[in-house]
């Protein structure tokens, strides 16, 4: 046998091994143990060191860590670390990556309810980066789905106030509030922050997010409200969304974002979709 | 007995920096050694020589033609079993000691530790090493790694030696004790193949030698076949005048006297007679036959002419 | 195979006269007698920081040493034309790329059992038994042998500059493998998708035979977890190693 045939069949041998070991390390691995535990995510400062100086590069590898980690709607005590790892570990890397305090933001306030934490963060985020007018229109949003309207004028004035800022747009949803709240017109409001040519990536990012959860919810608003008037009309509610339609309540069924048709329990007569999920599915 | 080195239209050529262009190293060589003799690669620098011994050792590999040590390709692990070899210039291993870079390499020839130890001992008496062979090898001088490099070609008693410009860089006294092992290793029955450019060593100690020339085979065979064994011409050295009638070529050396170069011995009488005749003084007689040197550079002037034809 | 033992013993006696060695194990030392005092500068746990410097310790300096001695081991040979006669002794030309490789690997064993052992040492004077650290050494002897691996086989067809920021990059990319399974489920298709499979399979998952953390917290390592990371280490640089001796086979010494 000559010498490269005999080194050939070594390596096939020592590949094949290391991948039987390989497929068995995966298996025993715990089902739901994506990336690891957050036991270990130590402060933001003796990260930063670890970083040897690659102190961006790490803010990015730990934010796409940190997405996959919530993303995982499973998972037990979710929200418990979001302000440790949106509002310290990152921000200590690298605080002027904007993208985290609003995503932290709004998975607070969608998804965990928590207002404050929420508004902790994109004031944090603002307090160091003070010529970023989206964060504090952004909280002047959330203040205004909460209803807090004071504190929502507070913060548009502020976000008025930062040059750069589209004065004119954040005036008008400012004064949005006075005449109720009408998601469409806002879905409309986003749509020209989006298409506004002078924005940045973080703002067009904001918009676009902003688009798709107010549309979702709009839908849903709607849909409800068919579900209602159904029940008014026929005594009973839909078996099926389709329902609306031959009733001529609706023109036609609208789809999620993802194109996917809204989900329907007639026992409750709630209408959901998983496109309101902040991170998607 | 089959020869101890078969080389075949050796073509060797390499590319050149960046693989742009390339130069031939190499081209169809021909050459054989046999069993018990001392052969030399002769040529300039530059000549393919050193390229020919790499791809004897299998360091390099032949565009074409063939190789065979002892009947067996290079890379055969028996065949360099029985061969030792020093590479100009060597390098060895500096933070060893002379006797742990000789223990090291024979165990790399399978020896045992009490073989080893006798080996060593008796090489590095032979290389004249003796009382510096715990030194570190870094504290050599080169002369010294010289030595200890033919220590380790020889410790296990190979069959053939391969040396390449085993005397380079050495004075005379070196130089002398490398031609007296050289010509010891072959009382032994080994066979010896160096290379060299320094040809009056080689003149000394060599039965055939080959003559490269900018990677070319131009002259081969025994010595005295290559180089005729008569005297060729006869330089007189002549103080005062020498008389027109002697027929041969005359040189002026430096001190003013003249350098008379006859044809041959017959010359010789008449020219004396002349030339004492007119009044001069023969002052030396020197009978030359064609040195090695002659040939070498009667070699280079044809390939060198032929070039400039072609 | 006694060509191969021969060149192992005398590269592990080349890495222990060379002072540089004596100077990483002497920082490493270092780090571990002060660990006990940074110790000092927390709130609870002071055995933890004892045992994360001291792993860190064997882990970092170890990495060092195969690196820096790994990818100078054949290109300095070359280098240095040392290559010349040892290639033309009976040794086949993997025999010597193994038995660099064996002698390196030495070394680094002898490295991690001083400085490992002192870490235990550390943690035993400590009051606290070390005993849920030797997995996690033993993983780490694992990991430099595959992180060497890749050392010698850059070492024998590059200079050791290039080697050396191989192997470091082929070290970082190993522990960032577990982003590469992340960005395999968010791209679904295409050729982006192949590349992300390949890369996953290919580079040295060492993220996985990094059990420092657990074995810290005392959390006992379970013996088939242990077995198949050792296996899959041992494994991958069998395969590595036979690469290099591929490479060395096929080279040219002009």
């Amino acid at each position: 046998m000559s010498g490269t045939i005999r080194a050939g069949l070594l390596l096939a041998a020592a590949v094949l091994g290391a991948g039987v070991a390989r497929a068995r390390l995966v298996a025993l691995e715990a089902p739901s143990a994506g990336p690891k535990d957050l036991l270990y995510l130590p402060n933001g400062k003796y990260l930063r060191a670890a970083s040897l100086g690659q102190a961006p590069v790490a803010a990015d590898l730990v934010y796409f860590w940190a997405i996959q980690y919530y993303s995982d709607y499973q998972r037990a005590d979710r929200f418990r670390y979001i302000e440790h790892v949106f509002g310290s570990v990152i921000p200590e890397l690298d605080p002027r990556f904007i993208d985290p305090y609003w995503l932290g933001a709004l998975i607070l306030t969608t998804e965990a309810a928590d207002l404050e934490g929420g508004l902790r963060l994109l004031d944090l985020g603002a307090a160091k980066n003070p010529g970023e007018w989206v964060l504090p229109f952004l909280a002047g949003w959330e203040c205004d789905h909460a209803k807090e309207y004071d504190r929502a004028a507070a913060y548009f004035d502020r976000a008025a106030r930062i040059p750069g800022a589209p004065a004119a747009l954040v005036r008008l949803v400012a004064g949005m509030r006075a005449r109720g709240e009408n998601l469409r017109e806002a879905i409309a409001k986003w749509n020209e922050v989006l298409a506004d040519p002078r924005g940045d990536d973080a703002s067009h990012a904001i918009a676009e997010r902003q688009v798709r959860t107010l549309t979702v919810r709009a839908d849903l608003k709607d849909l409800e409200a068919a579900v209602v008037t159904f029940r008014e009309l026929r005594g009973a509610p839909p078996r099926r969304l389709e329902e609306l339609v031959h009733a001529g309540i609706l023109s036609r069924l609208p789809l999620d974002p993802d194109g996917k048709p809204y989900r329907y329990d007639p026992a409750t007569g709630a209408v959901t979709s998983d496109a309101s999920r902040v991170l998607g599915s | 007995m089959p020869p101890v080195i078969e080389i075949r239209n050796l073509r060797k050529s390499f590319r050149g920096h960046l693989g742009i262009g390339s130069h031939l190293a190499v081209s169809d060589l021909s050459l054989s050694v046999e069993p018990g003799e001392i052969y030399g690669l002769l040529g300039p620098n530059g000549a393919g020589k050193t390229t020919t011994l790499k791809v004897l050792l299998g360091l390099v590999k032949p565009d074409a033609g063939s190789v065979a040590l002892f009947g067996r390709p290079p890379r055969d692990v028996a065949a360099r079993r029985r061969l030792g070899f020093l590479p100009e210039n060597p390098y060895f291993y500096d933070y060893l000691t002379a006797v742990e870079f000789l223990d090291l390499y024979g165990r790399l020839h399978g020896l045992d530790a009490a073989e080893r130890r006798r080996r060593i001992e008796r090489a590095i008496e032979r290389v004249g090493l003796k009382g510096r062979e715990k030194t570190p090898l870094r504290k050599f001088s080169k002369g010294m790694v010289q030595r200890v490099g033919l220590a380790q070609a020889i410790q296990h008693d190979p069959e053939l030696v391969i040396l390449d410009e085993p005397m380079s860089g050495l004075d005379p006294v070196g130089r002398r004790e490398v031609r007296d092992l050289i010509l010891a290793l072959k009382a032994q029955g080994k066979t010896i193949f160096f290379s060299s450019h320094i040809l009056q060593d080689a003149e000394m100690v060599c039965d055939r030698v080959a003559i490269l020339f900018k990677g070319k085979l131009r002259a081969v065979g025994r010595l005295d076949d290559l180089m005729s064994p008569d005297a060729k011409w006869v330089e007189v050295t002549v103080k005062g005048p020498v008389p027109s009638g002697v027929p041969g070529e005359r040189r002026v050396n430096p001190d003013g006297s003249t350098l008379l170069v006859l044809a041959g011995f017959d010359a010789l009488a008449p020219a004396v007679a002349a030339i004492t005749a007119a009044g001069g003084t023969i002052a030396g007689v020197w009978p030359r036959r064609e040195s090695l040197e002659d040939l070498f550079l009667r070699e280079i002037g044809r390939a060198q002419v032929e070039e400039r034809v072609s | 195979m006694r060509a191969m033992v021969a060149v192992a013993l005398n590269t592990f006696r080349e890495a222990i006269r060379d002072r540089v060695l004596y100077l990483i194990l002497a920082v490493a030392l270092l780090v571990v007698a002060g660990s006990r005092f940074v110790a000092m500068l927390t709130v609870g746990s002071e055995v933890k920081i004892v045992k994360d410097l001291g792993l860190a310790a064997v882990s970092i300096f170890g990495l060092l040493i195969a690196v820096f001695v790994g990818t100078a081991l054949v290109s300095k040979e070359i280098e240095r034309r040392t290559v010349y006669t040892l290639l033309a002794q009976p040794i086949a030309r993997w025999q010597f790329v193994a038995g660099k490789y064996a002698g390196l690997f030495l070394v680094l064993a002898a490295n991690v059992l001083v400085v490992g052992g002192s870490v235990l040492a550390a943690v035993a004077l400590m009051g606290e038994s070390p005993v849920a650290l030797v997995p996690a050494v033993v993983l780490i002897l694992v990991e430099l042998a595959v992180v060497a691996a890749f050392a010698v086989l850059f070492s024998s067809f590059t200079n050791p500059i290039l080697a050396a920021v191989g192997t470091v990059a082929v070290y970082v990319a190993g522990h960032l493998s577990w982003s590469f399974d992340l960005l395999r489920k968010r791209v679904t298709t295409g050729a982006a998708r192949t590349l992300c499979d390949v890369l996953h399979a290919v580079l040295p998952n060492l993220d996985r035979l990094d059990v420092k953390a657990d074995a810290v917290h005392g959390i006992a390592i379970p013996a088939s977890t242990f077995a198949a990371a050792a296996a899959y280490g041992a494994f991958y640089a069998l395969a590595v190693v036979v690469l290099a001796c591929v490479v060395f086979e096929r080279r040219e010494f002009a």
